[in-house]
């Protein structure tokens, strides 16, 4: 109540000397695909919010709580009291990214973003040192800035809203059948059925016209009538019963062919 | 009879004719075709580790049935031009078989090429792609096939994933089991690189900042090669096939005529 009337970006002192500024750490609003992942998040760096409030000795750190352990945390007396990285799923809190309020300056000149969780090398050595770890639940988090000065806590920034990682799903749920079959391989397959449908009986009708009925006399090449030879009825029938094999032959692997596409596009 | 002799005569020259395209034709299929199983494009581990690499079966009848094709051309222009009945009845039945080889190449080509989703692609690649155990020979074969053209394919087309990085981090994969998330949101290979051949500015990958790494889909990259591929053989084995089928005809109606 004693703060709801304050303008905005002005500082209230609660009890116990700890300035809580109105800055609300968030997820930068840029479309990077990076910014959230299974064990990462980015936050867009402070920027001109801590100069009041920090000297050049002070440190700022990140504390991040899980959203539901956020009312629960408190802020460490001194710097030994730091909640590590490696009482996360102990404490459901721990405080990292430790750094000069310098880099927080209004000239510094540095990267927008923070990347929380990005170090891979550091964690499980037991040390005090502070540990950028992966993150090894999705959360959902909530995050807060800290300003420790030589005495303790200086000033904090409010919790954030709660940063929810991702969850990747299985690959066993990707469908690879394809929706339906293009009209392009229903277009060729039925003309080319009807094609060599029509070839199979146009074999047939050529064998019965021209094998058992004899050919016509004459032909293309210049020869005299005489060397004409007798056409032996024996030779043509055996030809019409080879070539009719052919075409049931040839007719059966057509309709074998049109029952796979149809089979296989079902 | 003269007439009809004349009449039967005019059918040799749009026969020579015919035959003598089908000849270029199927030199000209066998040399598509060959080019195609030639895989410029190096997405062959990718169909193999599909084991539905019907278009390639398709493209290798294709090299067959196109020297058949050249080689039976010249059988019927001798045939038609000497008018010896025989020839042209073994011409005619080898031909048929020649076209039901062909309508098969066209028929697997076409069907086959649908499917090869980008859905197909994406599970293939999350399964496999820097698979760490693998069960037999076969399984590591495929593994390091579909690896290495992956990796091929994003440094050559500066491309991630199928449909973009946010493929690896929607779905879990095998190269997630070895790469650990914080490190290795996407693989390096995503990262812009420079010409030592590494990132640019590998946090700035990391975290997606435009211009440090690779945002649009492979799956361009891999479709275009493959329905090029599959169109050539589907679509001109069609138009062969339909212009040898006239001629085919005309062969038939002119054998039955002939002495």
């Amino acid at each position: 109540m004693r703060w709801a009337g304050a303008p905005r970006g002005a500082w209230v002192t609660p009890p116990g000397g700890r300035a809580l500024l109105p800055y609300v750490p968030r997820v930068p609003p840029a479309a990077l695909p990076g910014k959230l992942t299974a064990t990462t998040f980015a936050l867009e760096r402070p920027c001109c919010v801590f100069d009041r409030h920090a000297n050049a000795s002070d440190t700022i750190w990140l504390a991040v709580a899980f959203a539901n352990a956020s009312a629960a945390f408190r802020n460490p007396p001194s710097r030994a009291d730091v909640p590590p990285y490696e009482q996360l799923p102990t404490a459901h809190s721990y405080m990292t990214l430790e750094t000069a309020a310098a880099t927080y300056a209004c000239s510094a000149s540095s990267p927008a973003v923070l990347r929380v969780g990005g170090d891979t090398v550091c964690g499980g050595q037991g040390g005090r040192d502070p540990c950028n770890g992966p993150l090894p639940s999705p959360g959902p988090y909530r995050v807060k800035f800290l300003v420790m000065g030589c005495h303790g806590p200086k000033a904090e920034t409010r919790w954030s809203d709660p940063i929810l990682l991702r969850r990747a799903g299985s690959p066993s749920t990707i469908d690879p059948a394809p929706v339906r079959h293009g009209s392009d391989v229903v277009v060729i397959a039925s003309i080319l059925a009807s094609l060599g449908a029509v070839l199979a009986a146009a074999v047939l009708c050529a064998m019965g016209y021209g094998g058992c009925t004899g050919p016509r006399s004459g032909g293309c090449v210049s020869l005299p009538p005489s060397s004409i030879p007798a056409t032996g009825s024996g030779r043509s029938t055996g030809m019409i019963a080879l070539t009719s094999i052919l075409s049931i032959l040839f007719a059966v692997l057509l309709a074998g062919l049109v029952a796979m596409l149809f089979f296989s596009g079902a | 009879m003269a007439k009809s002799d004349d009449g039967i005569c005019i059918l040799q020259g749009p026969l020579v004719f015919g035959n003598v395209v089908i000849g270029m034709c199927g030199i000209a299929l066998t040399a598509e075709c060959i080019f195609f199983v030639s895989d410029p494009h190096g997405l062959y581990p990718l169909l193999e580790a599909t084991e539905n690499d019907d278009i390639y079966a398709a493209a290798w009848i294709g090299i067959f049935v196109g020297f058949a094709l050249f080689a039976l051309s010249i059988l019927g222009i001798v045939g038609v031009i000497k008018s010896n009945r025989t020839l042209l009845l073994v011409y005619i039945i080898l031909m048929l078989i020649t076209y039901a080889f062909e309508m098969a190449s066209c028929i697997t080509a076409a069907t086959h090429r649908d499917f090869l989703t980008p859905n197909l692609f994406l599970k293939q690649m999350l399964e496999r792609y820097q698979k760490s155990e693998t069960v037999n020979n076969n399984d590591k074969w495929m593994t390091e096939g579909v690896t290495k053209t992956w990796n091929k394919l994003m440094l050559q087309n500066q491309c991630c994933g199928v449909h973009g990085p946010s493929d690896w981090q929607e779905y879990m994969s095998a190269f997630r089991m070895t790469h650990s998330d914080a490190d290795f949101p996407w693989p390096h290979n995503c990262c812009v690189m420079d010409a030592q051949g590494s990132p640019v500015n590998l946090d700035g990958c990391k975290l997606g900042v435009p211009g440090y790494y690779n945002s649009n889909g492979c799956y361009d990259a891999i479709s275009g090669p493959m329905n090029t591929h599959a169109w050539g053989v589907a679509w001109f084995g069609f138009a062969i096939l339909c212009w040898t089928f006239c001629v085919l005809f005309g062969t038939m109606f002119y054998w039955s005529r002939i002495e």
